[in-house]
């Protein structure tokens, strides 16, 4: 079963003369331990998209389902609930707190869902362990390089356990080679972890790294994209390719 | 390119026999899969090398199996290899198969050029994420140079799609521009004034 499944998603900004579709009859699903990457551009609905899933925004039509529950029946608390230990969420500007540690801003979903800070900080020690910041524990995010910001963050968004994890351009604010080791985390999250990863991303280098692509255009989708081809035919293109650069 | 190239600037590095230079080229290159050459090719490489002067051979091993002629590179063999290094390499992106394909799908109305073009992106980002896994199984400390290659190849395909991008969304305005014609020259004997 699917962890995601949305219903013709419609989110209309506005009313009447003014009104404007940034999301249209959308109908997809994300399975768990699956990393998808969504493409398109500027103003395609993309953030819309992660938005709705994420349950940040409500929408003017059709339904998200996520785990079972559809989110439009949820009470406001029971969506809270949801977000603070269901879905992970990373940004693009990290949105780290300057004055907190890693371990503190890594702890912080927990501390703030009612638990104990000790076992909170333990978790989070963990954690930040497993995305390789196992050093920069006590660090706070103006000594920390932008990379290992976002894999605060990452951190940050595994630390309740989260089936999802929503990734909103998280490499847009890193230099390329940042940038290739976080969609690599975040394979790593998806593969090893078993958690569904939703990202938006405007980079084929980054998207590259998921599993599966889809593209969407005025708030349509108008193309998924199977990454991982099993068929050597792939293979094959790939080894032409290389041969000929060789050339 | 150039499997002589290779051939003779491999000999430059020490003699070799044919079975050792394909094994050096297919390290080089990274793996048959990449650009499989095979041994008929390396000895007739050799063979055409030996005749124009530019490998002569070395000595003859004979182990248990049958005997190997080691081949070394001559002063002119060195020569030819230090033109080739003071040459530049010319790219060949203007001879495209896809751009072949785009425009006889406009001139011939016989595909949909969206259609086209979605295909390509397809396969594209499915080639990216190949290299993107190999690379990811690659030691930077130890293979380097084999990252190179994918590097540049993903650096291609990248430009590649962004290409893609762009020609989609100039689709509607090339297809009301009249497409490149050859032009057309009178036959026979110009006309006397």
């Amino acid at each position: 079963m699917p962890l995601i499944q949305t219903e013709n998603l419609t989110k209309v900004y506005g009313k009447g003369e003014a009104a404007v579709v940034a999301l249209d009859h959308v109908t997809m699903s994300v399975n768990p331990g699956e990393f998808v990457a969504v493409m398109g551009p500027s103003g395609c609905g993309k953030s819309t998209l992660l938005h709705l899933l994420g349950g940040l925004d409500r929408p003017t039509e059709g339904s998200v389902m996520i785990d079972g529950s559809s989110l439009s029946t949820l009470s406001d608390n029971a969506l809270t609930q949801i977000r603070r230990r269901r879905i992970g969420f990373v940004f693009q500007f990290f949105n780290l707190i300057p004055i907190l540690s890693s371990i503190e801003n890594v702890a912080l979903p927990l501390i703030l869902d009612g638990k104990n800070s000790a076992p909170a900080k333990q978790k989070a020690t963990e954690w930040l362990r497993k995305v390789g910041l196992g050093e920069r524990l006590g660090n706070r995010p103006d000594q920390l390089s932008a990379g290992q910001q976002q894999r605060v963050a990452i951190a940050r968004a595994l630390v309740t356990d989260p089936m999802l994890v929503l990734a909103d351009e998280p490499t847009g604010n890193l230099d390329s080679r940042a940038s290739d080791e976080i969609a690599a985390l975040l394979a790593q999250v998806a593969k090893e972890w078993g958690r569904a990863v939703f990202m938006v991303t405007h980079d084929p280098r980054i998207a590259a790294h998921a599993d599966r692509i889809v593209f969407l255009k005025d708030g349509k989708i108008v193309n998924e994209t199977r990454l991982d081809a099993k068929d050597d035919r792939n293979n094959e293109a790939v080894a032409s390719k290389l041969r000929a650069l060789a050339a | 390119m150039s499997v002589r190239h290779a051939v003779l600037g491999l000999l430059a590095q020490r003699p070799r026999h044919g079975y050792e230079l394909r094994a050096a080229f297919e390290a080089v290159v990274g793996g048959e899969e990449n650009w499989d050459v095979k041994p008929a090719q390396i000895y007739t490489t050799l063979a055409r090398l030996e005749k124009s002067g530019l490998v002569a051979e070395d000595s003859i091993e004979q182990d248990a199996g049958p005997e190997k002629r080691i081949y070394a590179i001559t002063a002119e063999g060195l020569q030819t290899l230090r033109e080739w290094f003071d040459a530049s390499i010319a790219s060949e992106h203007q001879r495209d198969e896809f751009y072949i394909k785009l425009m006889l799908g406009l001139v011939a109305d016989a595909a949909d050029p969206h259609q086209l073009i979605h295909t390509q992106r397809t396969h594209l980002f499915q080639e990216l994420h190949t290299l993107t896994v190999q690379r990811s199984r690659v030691d930077p400390k130890k293979e380097l140079a084999r990252i190179l290659l994918i590097d540049k190849a993903a650096m291609h395909l990248e430009a590649d799609l962004r290409w893609l991008d762009m020609t989609e969304a100039r689709l509607d305005e090339i297809k009301r521009q009249p497409l490149p014609e050859p032009e057309t020259k009178p036959r026979g004997r110009p006309k006397k004034i």
